[in-house]
């Protein structure tokens, strides 16, 4: 290391200055220090450094705080947390009881198990409407953002990246729809696909086309992502469709679930139907073994259901006839002098439903006028809100406990509300796009599926991120997990009288929304080039 | 306080005498403040820290190895707290071990040596101290403030025992860095993007 007339490097300088040589090379050192004035020079001013250095940090430059005059007290028990700790599991107990019980057990009721729960969760969340103009810039900002998280999972270590796919290909396989491998035919369109009258599928069918035609038979479920699906064959399963148009033409033996903009339905279907449609036909020949739920905008109802019609429909027009009982919410119901309904009829909305004389119902209709805007008279509404923010702050905390550096990084994010918010509006459209065209084209239904479900805890987590970041902006920015639970608390608690507020409120709750979905994309980012640099660097050396 | 003292006082602090806790306290309070106010840059953090680390030390009293002198102890315990506190804020920084590396090798220039020997106002070393990276100003501190051993400082960060020479010489570019004209720019690039 030091010759004679080889000088020692800087390290080797404040080793030798801090006695952290061995004896070998600091006798060496001390030899060449002998006979070299540079190198002495060098550790002169080294030695004056340290010294500067200590006096500054030593210096008793200002009286310990008041505050710390006296011993710590042990912590008492802390009854607000107690409190606090209370409500939220009530809020989580209330939240499970009120909806997702109910919701779970309303849908097993329409023939749904458990695992197509989920299912129907991504397709009630991925409504929007006219997406079909938005679909090209969709596309390309789908295409960049997978291209990025590709990116990002491969750059990561290999064994980071072996665990992400694991956990991922855990939640596909826990999330698969009816596994498309083995018993089943998948055909990509080329662009189109057409099924042959006269020809016959012995399994399940996938069809991915730009535009379909299935006038052959399927014997199993027909799954299909087209921009057009007309089917005029007949299905012995389900049919489980994502399309712009769809029409049914053919006998449909099982259930028929469909994401799309339009929805006609021409024939009999055996089982149940489940849409989610800007525009729903049930044509006055059609019939429905089962029951009928429906989320639309616009609904024309002329056929034959045996079951229960659930519509959430703006305009629902009924002119045919329901054999079980009817329950609609919407704006506007308008039941014809053809319309028949056995059972009981409950309607929420906002306008009297138009009745005409000639219509036959088996009981009087049940009429629940929704007030706009929530009833600020009622007792109920305020413990709503209180459970909600329950809810949202063990939510919170729990994050803050499993991910505490994303946390803080995401709150830290929020102190630049503008560019957040930008790039929140950017991605509330975006992700959902995402995730859609990851079922359809790249990583399949259940990766796809997973994602939108992240999706949707993202979203939810916006408010902890702003309400922490406000928090912090009340109470000041103290250590610890305490004052970390007391800003999440105060913050949440300020958003959600905010969002109480009439006319301010809805308008606040989305800018939060945008406000922290862009703020958490923007730590994502950042972590991602992070990653990116450390493998390049990694990899230079 | 003697040594003897010490060790009388510690046992009564044992056996759960209040005052001889407070004993203790007065003792010792103002060092930690001063350490904690070192590391931590904001006041509050710093005030905080100081009585977590208290609270801790009390939990944690019977396993001082009485061997030792109790203030190196206090420090260790302090560090400990502080780098947790520091790493939950910045978990990523854990990363820079690779680039620690990235030193000159030639001396420093003749106006550097002379920049180094010259005197500088405590207030400027520990405001420019307080915008250095977390890792290079706990070294700085563990190092000139608490006396640590090059072994003890390698155990607090989490690094090996052979890059504290290094860490150390690299906190000390970016302490001239910070203090010398124009010294912002060229720390942020020692920082993680
Ligand atoms: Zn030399």
């Amino acid at each position: 290391m030091s010759s004679a007339n080889d000088h020692f490097d800087e390290v080797t300088g404040l080793l030798y200055l801090e006695g952290q040589l061995d004896a070998g090379h600091a006798r060496e050192a001390g030899t060449h220090l002998a006979s070299c004035e540079t190198c002495s020079r060098l550790l002169h001013a080294l030695g004056k450094e340290s010294v500067w250095l200590r006096e500054a940090l030593v210096a008793q430059d200002e009286p310990v705080p008041a505050r710390l005059a006296a011993p710590p007290e042990r912590a008492a028990t802390q009854w607000g947390w107690m409190a606090a700790f209370g409500l939220a599991a009530v809020g989580a107990y209330t939240l499970w009881t009120g909806y997702v019980q109910p919701g779970i057990a309303q849908a097993e009721q329409a023939g749904f198990t458990q695992r197509n729960l989920l299912t129907m969760l991504f397709f009630s969340g991925a409504f929007w409407k006219g997406w079909d103009a938005m679909r090209s810039s969709m596309e390309f900002l789908a295409a960049v953002t997978l291209g990025l998280v590709a990116i990002w999972l491969l750059r990561k270590q290999w064994r980071h990246f072996v665990a992400i796919a694991a956990v991922m290909a855990a939640l596909a396989l826990a999330l698969a729809l009816p596994a498309p491998a083995g018993a089943a035919e998948v055909k990509h369109g080329n662009p189109n696909y057409t099924l042959a009258a006269g020809q016959e599928i012995k399994t399940d069918l996938i069809v991915a086309a730009t535009r379909t035609h299935i006038d052959g038979d399927v014997d199993g479920d027909l799954i299909v992502f087209s921009s057009s699906v007309t089917v005029n064959g007949h299905v012995k399963g389900d049919i489980l469709g994502f399309a712009q148009e769809l029409i049914v033409n053919g006998p449909v033996d099982g259930n028929l679930r469909t994401f799309s903009q339009s929805l006609a339905i021409n024939r009999a279907v055996g089982k149940n139907v489940l849409s989610w449609a800007q525009q729903f036909d049930l044509d006055a020949k059609a019939t429905v073994g089962g029951s009928v739920n429906l989320f639309a905008q616009n609904a024309d109802f002329d056929g034959q259901v045996g079951g229960d019609l659930m519509a959430f429909a703006q305009v629902l027009d009924l002119n045919g006839s329901i054999g079980g009982n009817a329950q609609v919410r919407g704006q506007r119901l308008v039941i014809g002098s053809q319309a028949e309904i056995k059972g009981t009829t409950q309607y929420h909305g906002r306008q009297q439903p138009e009745v005409s004389p000639g219509a036959k119902l088996g009981s009087p209709i049940e009429v629940t006028m929704v007030r706009r805007g929530p009833n600020y008279t009622r007792f109920r509404y305020y413990l709503h809100r209180i459970l909600a923010w329950g809810a949202s702050f063990l939510f919170g905390l729990v994050l803050l406990l499993i991910a505490p550096a994303l946390y803080s990084d995401v709150v830290a994010r929020c102190n630049r509300p503008l560019p957040a918010i930008g790039l929140g509006i950017l991605l509330l459209v975006g992700l959902p796009a995402v995730a859609f065209l990851a079922c359809i084209t790249i990583v399949g239904l259940g990766l796809g599926i997973a994602s939108f479900l992240l999706y949707l805890v993202a979203l939810y987590s916006t408010q902890v991120f702003v309400g922490s970041w406000l928090g912090e902006k009340l109470l000041g920015a103290g250590q610890g997990i305490g004052p970390a639970m007391a800003r999440l608390a105060l913050g949440l608690a300020v958003l959600r009288v905010l969002s109480m507020l009439p006319f301010v409120g809805p308008l606040a709750d989305f800018v939060i929304l945008l406000w922290g979905l862009g703020a958490l994309a923007l730590v994502f980012y950042k972590t991602m080039r992070a990653a990116a640099s450390t493998s390049a660097a990694t990899a230079a050396a | 306080m003697s040594e003897a003292d010490l060790a009388r006082v510690l046992a009564q602090v044992r056996a759960g005498d209040p005052a001889a806790w407070g004993e203790i306290y007065r003792r010792y309070a103002q060092a930690i403040y001063r350490f904690c106010r070192r590391v931590l840059p904001a006041r509050e953090d710093a005030e905080d820290a100081t009585s977590e680390i208290f609270m801790k030390v009390q939990r944690k009293l019977g396993t001082y190895d009485s061997s030792r002198p109790f203030l190196a102890w206090l420090y260790k315990v302090a560090s400990n707290h502080c780098w947790d506190t520091l790493r939950r804020r910045h978990i990523r920084q854990d990363r820079e071990t690779g680039d620690l590396e990235k030193l000159p090798l030639e001396h420093p220039g003749p106006s550097q040596l002379d920049w180094m020997e010259a005197e500088h106002a405590g207030k400027e070393v520990r405001a420019a101290l307080a915008r250095l990276p977390d890792r290079a100003r706990m070294a700085l501190v563990l190092r000139y403030f608490a006396e640590m051993s090059y072994e003890e400082i390698a155990e607090t960060l989490g690094v090996r025992r052979q890059f504290v020479g290094v860490l150390l010489l690299r906190a000390r570019h970016q302490l001239r860095d910070a203090l010398g004209p124009g010294g912002a720019h060229a720390i942020s690039t020692g920082r993680r993007a």
